[in-house]
């Protein structure tokens, strides 16, 4: 297999099964960031007001609060069932551990003091350009603890096959030809008619076509039949 | 076989466990949640482990042929996605709570700790120095801490800690105690935060950071004592200083601890290092964070009363020393030692 060209990041668990984790990148992080950032700040202004008119006992609990919210906040979130911020949450994402695992209390502690690493010069710059530089997206943060932030809904491209009926292909087909039709037929519900047609003509000769095909190329029809190969090959005859 | 066929002789499997895994994750919201607003309707009987293993090893079978074989993607994607939420259930770590807490305090911290001796001790010369050096020199010549903070604020500290304040450290009323356990609790637990994370610049944030510290609370020292107001002061400081400066050396020597994985990784590739040196030194900022909890509670409630005579303080504040002390070296050791 060639290198994959996306960014999944594979562990494996004990039983040998290679877990696919995408990673977030910056974007979807930055996103997660700034609306975490608008819910302490929220908070913070929302409480002010009201413990200013407990006087100096009120301002007490303020410093704590500013304190949760400055340091503890991902933390907490991050412990809870799901382990991902409010911000992250709404983005789709969470923090898991380099093994696909749920993110344990000390591994979220490191990642989220080493904040302080990632903010430096100023505005995040270090953790920006760790994301920028490295496929996993990890910043100084994640590298410590061990952590991956990734999302967790995959886009889903595949979708069960198309109905057709079922036909044999014209000659034998490699098992590589094979997974190349039957993956072909489950994008059928994502691509438009024309582009699901166009890749059909390619492998007119399993239809028993020639690719210029006779009158002229028909790529509804190879379509069908192909679809029909795609159906004869996951079993159904 | 063909794709149909697999799903049709194994999906009865992968449903199975679906179901269990959903039993299992309803078992622990519910957990979570802890009352359950009405009894759960249908008892989901509590998946019988042995049989839950043997599901998910059969679906990461399942999975590893459907891969192997090129089945189409939906269906790999369904064992991918199943298989996935088993891991994460089986293998969760599950041993919190309580007995786990008080693991943490009884012998995990003060054995990291003396794990850490080396990088304690560096931090510790890293602070103390400093401080011994700069109170030294304010002592012999008070002027020498405006070069270190300004004219403003030595007058300001004068006054906290001045005869004349009637109570020490900050002006005070009675509530306002509660406000400065909160400043103290965000100040130091900051800086001691501060001290740990800058390390993993190989090091030299902690050293600046505690440096910068030491220099500060040193000068401050030099220059109060050298005025007249030393037993003000130091009664003040005695008792919350047994637990708030050894917290910030130690964060220091946690912070020096990733900054040495980085520039001498040993056996094992940097990141690794980092990796363990981080999850090692993880439990030294629990510790931390607990004793700066204590000393915030004690530095806004005990240090700063003026009806307590300043050698109770130094009583009290003496045996918090002592404790500490003991505490750091003798917790958490076997009971009986092993020969040799």
């Amino acid at each position: 297999m060639n290198a994959p060209l996306d960014t999944l990041y594979t562990a494996e668990t004990p039983e040998g099964v290679a877990l696919e984790l995408r990673p977030a990148g910056l974007v979807a992080r930055g996103y997660a960031f700034v609306i975490d950032a608008a819910i302490r700040y929220a908070l913070l202004i929302a409480v002010s007001g009201m413990l200013s008119a407990m006087s100096r006992f009120g301002s007490g609990v303020f410093f704590i609060l500013f304190f949760v919210t400055e340091w503890l906040y991902p933390v907490l979130f991050e412990l809870l069932p799901g382990s991902a911020t409010p911000g992250k949450r709404a983005l789709n994402l969470r923090v898991v551990m380099d093994s696909g695992l749920p993110v344990t209390p000390a591994a979220s502690l490191v990642r989220n003091l080493l904040r302080a690493a990632d903010f430096l010069p100023a505005m995040y710059v270090f953790g920006g350009l760790m994301l920028l530089l490295r496929p996993d997206f990890k910043r100084i943060g994640d590298l410590a603890a061990g952590t991956l932030v990734v999302h967790t809904a995959a886009a889903g491209l595949h979708g069960p096959l198309a109905d057709a009926e079922p036909l044999a292909p014209a000659r034998p087909l490699s098992a590589r030809e094979q997974a190349a039709v039957i993956a072909w037929a489950g994008r059928a519900t994502r691509l438009t008619e024309a582009r699901l047609g166009e890749l059909a003509l390619l492998a007119a000769p399993i239809v028993g076509m020639s690719a210029t095909g006779e009158p002229a190329p028909n790529p509804e029809r190879t379509t069908k039949q192909l679809l029909g190969v795609a159906q004869w090959l996951v079993g159904r005859r | 076989m063909t794709p149909l066929q697999f799903e049709r002789d194994y999906g009865p499997v992968w449903d199975e466990l679906e179901a269990a895994l959903k039993g299992l994750a309803a078992g622990k919201r519910r957990w979570f949640k802890r009352q359950p607003k009405e009894p759960p309707a249908e008892p989901a009987a509590p998946p019988d482990a042995a049989r839950l293993a043997l599901l998910y090893r059969s679906a990461c079978e399942h999975l590893a042929l459907a891969r192997a074989r090129a089945y189409p993607a939906h269906l790999t994607a369904r064992l991918a996605a199943l298989t996935q939420r088993a891991h994460e259930l089986i293998y969760r770590r599950s041993d919190y709570g309580a007995a786990r807490f008080a693991r943490l305090f009884l012998i995990d911290f003060p054995q990291a700790v003396r794990a850490h001796q080396g990088y304690v001790l560096v931090a510790g010369l890293g602070f103390g120095l400093p401080l011994v050096l700069l109170g030294i020199a304010t002592w012999f010549d008070p002027g020498f801490i405006l070069t270190m903070h300004d004219a403003t604020t030595v007058r300001n500290y004068e006054q906290m800690y001045g005869p004349a304040a009637h109570s020490i450290g900050r002006e005070r009323g009675a509530d306002t105690d509660w406000m400065m356990f909160g400043f103290y609790i965000r100040n130091n637990i900051g800086i001691a935060f501060q001290c740990f994370a800058s390390g993993i610049f190989l090091g030299l944030g902690s050293l600046f950071f505690l440096a910068y510290n030491g220099i500060t609370a040193g000068s401050l020292a030099g220059y109060l004592t050298a005025r007249g107001h030393g037993e003000t002061f130091y009664s003040f400081v005695i008792t919350h200083g047994a637990f708030e400066l050894t917290a910030i050396v130690l964060a220091g020597a946690a912070g020096l601890r990733l900054g040495h994985a980085l520039l001498a990784p040993g056996r094992r590739t940097r990141r690794a290092a980092l990796e363990l040196a981080a999850a090692e030194s993880a439990v030294l900022v629990y510790g931390v964070v607990a004793m700066l909890l204590i000393a915030a509670g004690i530095e806004a409630f005990w240090s700063s009363a003026r009806w307590v005579a300043p050698a109770v303080k130094f009583a009290v504040g003496g045996v918090c020393w002592l404790l500490v002390a003991s505490y750091l070296v003798w917790q958490g050791r076997p009971r009986t030692k092993l020969e040799g």
